[in-house]
């Protein structure tokens, strides 16, 4: 599969830091990418460097090989879905989804009958025909972005970029049109590069995720992954509620790492991290929900001791923040369904399968308890 | 009678003590003199002296005996030319403001450079153009020195154009303030989106941001038709005879021939006239203005 669009060591300097510092990825055709960050990551800027609406300070921007980065915006040839929507406010639904094609008329690259049944197409594909001669005002949010939506994608481009385009819309507004969106890539087999700080929509929905954070490329792999296998603890916190320790082998043997943490506290992690040496300070993960949790002096009990400091109902589980006696290592669980039913205050021994307990790379020298 | 109603009538009476003097103001300023405008339209003269009557005879005067409706259709014709070119000047600088000027600091800068000819005083702006035009004046100082003419040219003052120039020079800020607050609420990513789609920038200009800032356009055009065809400094400065508009003759009227019954009819025609247009105009920019 040949890549659509490469990114080569992107770079945007606005005067101070650098929001944008050698980004590279590549995105192949049909692929749905999504690039996911806190704000000030840099992926909307990156998406906007690729959509030819910031000129890079540093690097290249391909599209099927050829060098774009200096092609305008309007000869590129991939279509934007904004936050606000962008509609113009002076042109009916109808109309802002045929001013794209309009523009073409006039280079004779469609014919006027051609205009009409691909706006009506596309406005029964996003299910607002009746909706047709209304302005934008008169429509809600959810109608609005598949106005938006429909504008971009009528004009058939090979590449659709979208900046949060469900970030003004409410939670179940954003639900469906998420799965809306999941439904039309499918359909339409377009490349979509999709821009989000919503981690569970960007896994949701995408082939593969690429997190930024500081306007660097942290890691670009699918959504998997990027939740099992973060290749840094810095993935590994923004995606996912996940714990993030600090400690130093102790021994190795049998696939299985032993790491002491502060206070003592030992745990089993996977020992897939090659290089990794006895004494080393390493990093190691544990995802939330795969903390195990039994209460104190029980028969299941076993691992290490810690108390229940915060418990949050979510619905469907219960969250809770849990402090190890002797340190101040925090760590944050999930209860699925509320099986436990524990009470703050509450005594209890937390343990992991080592299989899910991954050592994530090798800390800097200080970091590390003594 | 309930306590809720009884708070509600208190409410009232301290609404109403609140609207006493802008209702006064309104009434001494705006009431009076209106019906003293129709009353003394309404009147005539006998050597010089007003007389009270009931005649329509004035406001037909006004149609009928020259030169008041043949200065009156100048006066708006001069009024029209400055909407125009007012216009044509301010519209760049207000998209510039509105899209090409980034820092909050050079943005304030412009502003400024609009706003500030407003602290000189009319008088001296509008006679530094007989400075510039006039026969020992720059222009043709310049013209001499560059030996393009022999002598002096009187052409470029004392005629309508000389007056068209000074009151768009003078009333161009209003255009700018007026369009620029239009521009200024379109969201750039609407242009992004515009130019994203393929659009070229002259199609983002014709079918987006013009249209939208048409509002802005009408109200502006609005505003300097109405003060320049009223205008009377720049007539009387730099107008000459052939310049003379409506409000130097309301100003003879009163001041040289004492026909105030003449003036005042001149007065209502003029303020029907203006009132027709403007609501022409406001219709026009209540339906050309768009929801965002």
């Amino acid at each position: 599969m040949t890549a659509i669009i490469e990114a080569r060591q992107l770079q945007k300097h606005y005067g101070g830091p650098l929001a944008v510092r050698d980004v590279s990825f590549s995105v192949t055709e049909g692929e749905f990418l999504s690039l996911l960050g806190a704000s000030g990551s840099g992926k909307t800027t990156t998406l906007r460097m690729i959509a030819g609406l910031e000129t890079p300070t540093g690097g290249a921007v391909l599209f099927r090989g050829r060098d774009i980065t200096h092609v305008p915006a309007a000869q590129r040839d991939m279509r934007m879905v904004f936050q606000d929507f962008a509609l113009f406010p002076n042109l009916t639904v109808w109309d802002n989804v045929a001013f794209g094609l309009r523009l073409r008329i006039n280079r004779g690259r469609v014919t006027q009958e051609e205009i009409k049944a691909r706006v009506g197409r596309y406005l029964e594909t996003v299910m607002l025909s009746s909706h047709a001669r209304k302005m934008p005002h008169q429509l809600s949010g959810g109608q609005r972005q598949r106005v938006s939506l429909a504008r971009a994608l009528v004009t058939d481009p090979p590449v659709v970029l979208f900046d949060e385009p469900l970030g003004s819309l409410d939670a179940s507004m954003r639900k469906s049109m998420q799965l809306e969106l999941k439904r039309l890539h499918r359909e339409l087999r377009k490349t979509f590069i999709y821009v989000t700080h919503d981690q569970e929509e960007a896994m949701g929905l995408s082939d593969r995720v690429a997190v930024l954070q500081d306007g660097r490329l942290l890691q670009i792999a699918p959504p998997d992954d990027i939740y099992f296998r973060p290749n840094s603890a810095e993935v590994a916190r923004f995606v996912g509620a996940a714990n993030v320790l600090e400690g130093v082998v102790e021994s190795r043997g049998d696939g299985v790492a032993v790491v002491r943490l502060a206070g003592d506290a030992r745990v089993e992690a996977r020992d897939n991290a090659a290089g990794v040496a006895v004494g080393d300070p390493v990093t190691v993960m544990l995802r939330a929900e795969q903390l195990r949790m039994a209460r104190a002096g029980t028969a299941a009990a076993g691992g290490i001791a810690a108390r229940v400091t915060e418990r949050l109902f979510l619905g469907d589980k219960v969250r809770y923040e849990l402090r190890l006696p002797g340190s101040d290592t925090r760590l944050t669980a999930l209860d699925t369904g509320d099986r436990g039913g524990f009470q703050l205050g509450d005594e209890l021994a937390v343990s992991a399968d080592p299989q899910h307990v991954r050592i994530i790379g090798r800390s800097l020298p200080g970091g590390v308890p003594a | 009678m309930s306590a809720g109603t009884l708070a509600m009538g208190r409410d009232r009476r301290q609404l109403l003590l609140w609207l006493v003097p802008p209702l006064l103001w309104f009434a001494v300023f705006m009431v009076i003199p209106y019906c003293l405008l129709f009353y003394y339209s309404l009147g005539s003269t006998d050597y010089m002296t007003f007389k009270p009557g009931f005649s329509l005879a004035n406001l037909a005067r006004v149609f009928q005996t020259e030169p008041y409706l043949s200065v009156l259709l100048k006066s708006a014709r001069i009024g029209a030319m400055t909407a125009i070119g007012a216009t044509i000047l301010a519209y760049p600088v207000a998209f510039c403001l509105a899209f090409h000027t980034r820092s909050a600091r050079s943005k304030f800068i412009i502003y400024l450079l609009v706003i500030v000819p407003w602290w000189a005083a009319y008088l001296v702006k509008a006679y530094a153009w007989k400075t510039i035009l006039g026969t020992s004046g720059i222009l043709n100082a310049l013209l001499l020195n560059l030996h393009l003419i022999n002598e002096p040219l009187t052409l470029f003052l004392y005629n309508p154009f000389s007056v068209v120039l000074t009151l768009v020079y003078i009333f161009t800020p209003f255009s700018i303030l007026s369009i620029y607050a239009q521009l200024e609420r379109i969201p750039t990513s609407m242009l992004e989106a515009s130019s994203n789609l393929g659009a070229t920038t002259f199609e983002t200009l014709t079918k987006l941001v013009i249209p939208l800032s048409l509002p802005g356009v009408v109200a502006g055009a609005i505003i300097t038709f109405a003060l320049a065809t009223g205008d009377f400094i720049a007539p009387a400065l730099v107008g000459g005879p052939d310049a003379l508009m409506i409000s130097n003759v309301v100003i003879n009227l009163l001041g040289v021939a004492f026909d105030w019954p003449m003036a005042a009819s001149i007065g209502i025609v003029v303020i029907g006239i203006g009132t027709a247009l403007i609501s022409v105009a406001q219709y026009l920019e209540h339906r050309a203005q768009v929801r965002y």
